[in-house]
């Protein structure tokens, strides 16, 4: 851990030299104010907001979101990857699908949507969900064929079934790969879920953001900024640290 | 001629299924154009010239996003590995702004340069710049021993190491690098545009949106899909040939 500390803290000292250094240009006027306030006056902007607990609903409402539809995309990605991975007929039946439904920008999607499912979030959920899919489907897909051979004859001697292999074999062995995928996706899934409460105007911290700039309350803006990349560095260091401990047993024998 | 497999058969039967429902009415809704309606709209704003003009906008604020952002890059990846100083400095302000989600930046990003050109290019170049720097650092890392070792032994110097021995080493890490910018950067051009601006593609799907034109708006999804397929496809054929050394040892 001081080690840890010790290796970051050049890195937190140009941080920190870095915001004094945008303290003082705003302060000698060469940054307007009503483009970047002093970082010290979002810094207690941002205090107030925390302290007051404001920072709250609006968080657990993004956050949602990102859960909801990450889990459910997760989910379908796993199923329908390992279906494709491990019997050639699904795959055959769903590959052209994928290959024609994976370069639509699922950005793009957030107005059909729109007006089918609404501005609620449903339609949020929606567009995350779609998202999160493909990255975990393809990376699922790639585990789940690069299974030892020798492991599944060796399951099959052993007289496996179906269920048992995929359960105890394929997906253990899938994981590595898995996992990464739903890395990926999990950034993805805040990118749409930001995106998609800023375009139906309502809900959470994209919209917060997209609000405060509109309404030119430029302190708010900054410091709810901070707060969502915040949201960003602990939801990625977090999934980082159990993936870490999910494949505890691969750095073993790399 | 192979015969289609079951997959084409799916596609084909969800794509009856669509034109059937719209047709048929069991889908009663001015939201559910059926498909063939779709690619009409398709043709027709491609005929006036509307969705050319705008793709063409958008291309053009993709990769000058593209090149800036790639650019950057690879030289921050370059200083970074070669220099661990560097990396040890500014790599805590790197990692801090690599988890911001990118439509987030955009309404800081207009206030400092307004809703045009400028701003939509810089969001593209943030959003490059962060794969492209990741694949540039394992690049280095990548590159073999012995070659650096040798170009010390001629007497070859620090800046011409970096040029003619790791830069195309560590090429293939570059471009697959660039490779998933690419994808990223035609979505973030979009969303750029349906954020802020009346320029582009983004723009027009927005606007067909609050006009309830909903042929329209599938066309401009269908249109996206196939540019960003094409795109990659044109970018893996690049590649093949930028590098072609690299797939003939056998990767």
């Amino acid at each position: 851990m001081a080690e840890r500390l010790r290796a970051i803290l050049p890195g937190l000292a140009v941080l920190a030299l870095l915001l004094a250094g945008l303290e003082w240009a705003v302060e000698a006027g060469l940054i307007r104010r009503v483009l970047l306030p002093p970082p010290s006056v979002i810094g207690t902007t941002l205090w107030d907001l925390l302290a007051s607990g404001e920072f709250i609903a609006p968080l657990l409402a993004t956050l949602r979101l990102v859960f909801a539809g990450f889990a459910i995309g997760s989910v379908i990605g796993v199923v329908l990857g390992t279906a494709m991975g491990w019997w050639p007929a699904a795959f055959r039946l769903f590959e052209p699908l994928v290959e024609l439904l994976r370069p639509i920008p699922k950005s793009a999607l957030v107005p059909p949507l729109m007006l089918f499912l609404g501005i609620g979030d449903t339609m949020k959920i929606t567009s995350v969900t779609l998202v999160v899919i493909f990255p975990v489907l393809l990376n699922t897909l790639q585990g789940v064929r690069g299974v030892d051979r020798v492991m599944l004859d060796a399951a099959r001697t052993h007289g496996w079934g179906t269920a048992h292999t995929l359960w105890h074999l394929v997906l253990p062995a899938a994981l590595p790969f898995i996992l990464a995928g739903m890395r990926i996706s999990l950034g993805l899934a805040l990118v749409l879920a930001v995106l998609a409460e800023m375009l139906a105007g309502q809900g959470g911290l994209g919209f917060l953001i997209l609000d405060m700039q509109r309404s030119f309350l430029i302190r708010q803006m900054y410091a709810w900024l901070v707060i969502l990349a915040l949201l960003g560095l602990v939801l990625n260091g977090v999934f980082v640290a159990l993936e870490r401990r999910a494949l505890h047993w691969q750095n073993r024998n790399p | 001629m192979r015969r289609p497999s079951s997959g084409v058969w799916l596609v084909l039967g969800l794509l009856a299924l669509w034109e059937a429902s719209a047709r048929l009415g069991w889908v009663d809704s001015t939201n559910w154009p059926p498909v063939t309606e779709v690619v009409g709209a398709l043709v027709r704003d491609s005929v006036t010239g509307e969705l050319p003009l705008r793709v063409g906008g958008s291309l053009y604020r993709m990769f000058a996003g593209l090149l800036a952002g790639g650019l950057a890059g690879v030289v921050v990846g370059l200083g970074f590995a070669l220099v661990p100083m560097l990396a040890r400095l500014f790599g805590v302000v790197v990692e801090l702004l690599r988890p911001i989600p990118v439509p987030a930046v955009i309404p800081p990003l207009v206030l400092f340069l307004g809703l045009d050109d400028p701003m939509k290019i810089t969001v593209v170049a943030l959003t490059v710049f962060f794969p492209v720097l990741t694949n540039t650092l394992q690049g280095v890392r990548a590159v073999e021993a012995e070659a650096l070792a040798m170009g010390r032994t001629f007497g070859i110097g620090a800046w011409r190491r970096a040029v003619f021995i790791v830069l195309p080493a560590c090429l293939p890490y570059i471009l697959a690098g660039l490779r998933v910018a690419l994808g990223l950067a035609l979505v973030v051009t979009v969303v750029a545009e349906m954020i802020a601006g009346e320029q582009g593609v983004g723009n027009y799907l927005v606007v067909m949106q609050f006009a309830g034109r909903a042929p329209e708006m599938y066309a401009t999804v269908l249109l996206l899909a196939a540019l960003g397929y094409a795109l990659n496809r044109g970018f893996v054929a690049l590649e093949h040939r930028a590098i072609r050394w690299w797939f003939a040892m056998g990767r």
